[in-house]
């Protein structure tokens, strides 16, 4: 266990009152990619900057390979940040900034030149050596600051919104060559982000955010299949809510009253209360033109808007004073039903892709 | 327009004082040829001696107090901005009268320190070159101190953090990140405290004492004690001379030393 956090909570104040950060508790395994996902003002970022030693944490300790670091300064712990503005030296070329590490541990300059031209290469940038900072663009940055970060070969990467600066299409790209680059030099990578899709993509395991709070540690399909929180749920994809009560206790379902009808519910072994929400991922929803009695779950209501993205199509539902969002995979090249806006449909889903938690209030 | 006083200054030096005093529009060098003589090199060499020693002081002092300034935030950097401004408020004569009365024999540091028995016999900073020092680091102060405070205000905090980061101790860091990025303004700093020390006659005059002549002093004479306004203007003409060679080096010294190439000849 290279990373581990323990009881690590930052306040606003000396005097101890106004949590930045709740007392955490994280282990993050070697070798992992792991992401802080939240909105902004979550508290990712002051993890982020205690666990790199920019701020000191009012209680709890870090330990890098069972070594307490808790209280050692960012230039004697062996861990690199990469900055949201990458922050690359302008006085320097690329290759002097890439080498800064290296020579202030006064490495040998051959081997200064061997391990530059390495990480340069590691981020396909070689042929930028000599330019300045103002000289490269902004993806060209970013490969610099991961080079400058990789060179000196630390424990652990941090990554603070590495991504966010970065055009869309240039974004996308990045993710992928963020994610070959952690398999291939084998380091953690510990990264702050608060695009759920990014997180999705990138993580191994993450963990989801808010005011100051960690809700959820697990793998992507865990945090998207299985969220515990109902803000997790609606931070990671988005969701169809249904709230009802609990009544009925068969011997494997229950049922749930809402305003919309009542509906079967799968016991999960998870304990729940009585007021209960359903959520439901709008790709887990399907589209029915009649009334099947072979189905349970049925909503009935109509089309009220649709956009068609080529490999699905995403609809609006209206039922009573309620939006559903409907995606549907488009899995034959013509497909020979067609919905328009205005239809009147039944809306459905199987009872164990229902998502089911205790209502807040409860 | 704005070069129309220049413009005559130069087209005098190069003109003859008749023995009354008058300008006779006899065009020669005789001016420039009568700088070179020895009393006057001495004079300039003295003058860019003591304007650099007084720019390295108020480099010493100045650069503290701009970092400071920089570093602190919210009232206390508005209160450390207006003090250094505050004596700007008031006219320069009067500021450099103030400090005659400040430095004096009689004046308040040296009853100060009798006082207290610091010291048993009055120190000798009035007319002194301890005393023109004094002045114009007093003066010249916070034309060092602004440029280097922008410069700072201006330096991306995460660049210290960065250093800080890759390896480098808190000394390392203001050596190798934070210096090499605001050495620009470190250097117009310095310009701006430097060039008008050159021409600086005031404070020579009134705190040295006039023991200590700077160039500015000669040159002054030369036009309202010598009546000799052709041979002033050239006195004048050397120092703009002198300036531009300063204000050359610099673009120089920034273009070639901006930026640092890298690989094993680094």
């Amino acid at each position: 266990m290279p990373l581990d956090l323990t009881g690590l909570s930052k306040t606003y104040a000396k005097d101890g009152s106004g949590f930045r950060l709740f007392p955490l508790d994280l282990t993050i395994e070697k070798g992992e990619f792991f992401c802080l996902l939240g909105p902004s003002g979550c508290g990712k970022t002051t993890v982020l900057r205690l666990i790199g030693g920019f701020e000191t944490p009012t209680s709890g300790t870090i330990t890098l390979n069972q070594e307490n670091i808790t209280h050692l300064p960012p230039n004697k712990r062996n861990l690199h940040t990469v900055f949201q503005r990458y922050a690359l030296f302008p006085h320097l070329s690329i290759f002097e900034n890439v080498a800064f590490s290296l020579r202030l541990k006064k490495v040998a300059k051959a081997e200064i030149e061997e391990r530059v031209v390495q990480a340069l290469r590691l981020v396909q940038i070689e042929d930028l050596r000599d330019r300045r900072t103002d000289q490269i663009s902004g993806g060209q940055s970013q490969r610099v600051a991961l080079a400058r970060a990789l060179v000196d070969r630390p424990e652990v990467l941090l990554l603070d919104e590495p991504l966010s600066a970065l055009d869309p299409e240039l974004r996308i790209k990045m993710r992928e060559e963020l994610k070959a680059l952690c398999k291939k030099v084998g380091l953690t990578f510990v990264m702050v982000t608060h695009d759920q899709e990014e997180a999705l993509q990138l993580s191994d395991r993450m963990a989801v955010m808010r005011d100051g709070q960690c809700l959820q540690v697990g793998t992507p399909k865990a945090i998207y299949e299985d969220p515990i929180d109902p803000f997790v749920a609606r931070f990671i994809g988005q969701v169809n809510e249904i709230t009802g009560d609990l009544i009925g206790d068969g011997p494997e379902t229950y049922a749930l009253q809402s305003a919309l009808g009542t509906f079967k519910i799968k016991k999960n072994g998870h304990p729940l209360s009585k007021s209960i929400n359903l959520i439901l991922r709008p790709e887990k929803m399907r589209l029915l033109r009649q009334r099947s009695q072979l189905q349970e779950n049925l909503i009935e209501g109509s089309i009220c808007d649709l956009t068609y993205l080529g490999s699905r199509t995403e609809y609006s539902v209206k039922v009573k004073d309620k939006t559903f969002k409907v995606f549907e995979q488009e899995l034959e090249r013509l497909k020979k039903r067609k919905l328009n806006v205005g239809d009147n449909i039944y809306l459905t889903w199987r009872t164990e892709d229902a998502i089911l938690l205790n209502h807040p209030n409860s | 327009m704005t070069f129309l006083p220049f413009l005559i200054i130069l087209v005098m030096s190069f003109l003859e004082r008749t023995p009354l005093g008058t300008i006779s529009f006899h065009l020669n060098i005789n001016n420039y040829l009568r700088s070179f003589e020895y009393i006057y090199i001495k004079v300039l060499f003295k003058t860019i001696w003591l304007a650099l020693i007084a720019t390295l002081t108020c480099l010493i002092v100045g650069f503290p107090v701009a970092y400071h300034l920089a570093r602190s935030r919210g009232w206390m950097k508005q209160l450390g901005l207006i003090l250094l401004f505050i004596p700007f408020w008031t006219n320069f004569i009067l500021r450099i009268y103030g400090l005659v009365s400040l430095l004096g024999n009689h004046g308040l540091i040296n009853q100060v320190l009798l006082h207290f028995e610091l010291i048993k016999t009055p120190l000798e900073i009035l007319y002194t070159r301890t005393g023109v020092y004094l002045g114009l680091l007093y003066n010249y102060l916070p034309f060092l101190v602004v440029p280097i405070f922008s410069a700072l205000e201006k330096l991306d905090p995460s660049l210290r953090e960065a250093g800080f980061d890759l390896g480098a101790s808190r000394f390392q860091v203001f050596r190798r990140v934070v210096i090499p990025n605001i050495k620009e303004g470190i250097f117009v700093g310095s310009l701006f405290v430097f060039i008008p020390m050159l021409g600086e006659y005031v404070i020579p005059d009134l705190l040295g004492g006039a023991k200590e002549a700077f160039l500015g002093n000669i040159m002054v004479s030369q036009f309202f004690v010598m009546q000799d306004w052709p041979f002033g203007s050239a006195i004048a003409g050397m120092l703009s001379i002198l300036l531009l060679m300063t204000l050359w080096i610099q673009n120089r010294w920034s273009r070639s030393n901006g930026f640092k190439k890298g690989g094993l000849d680094a």
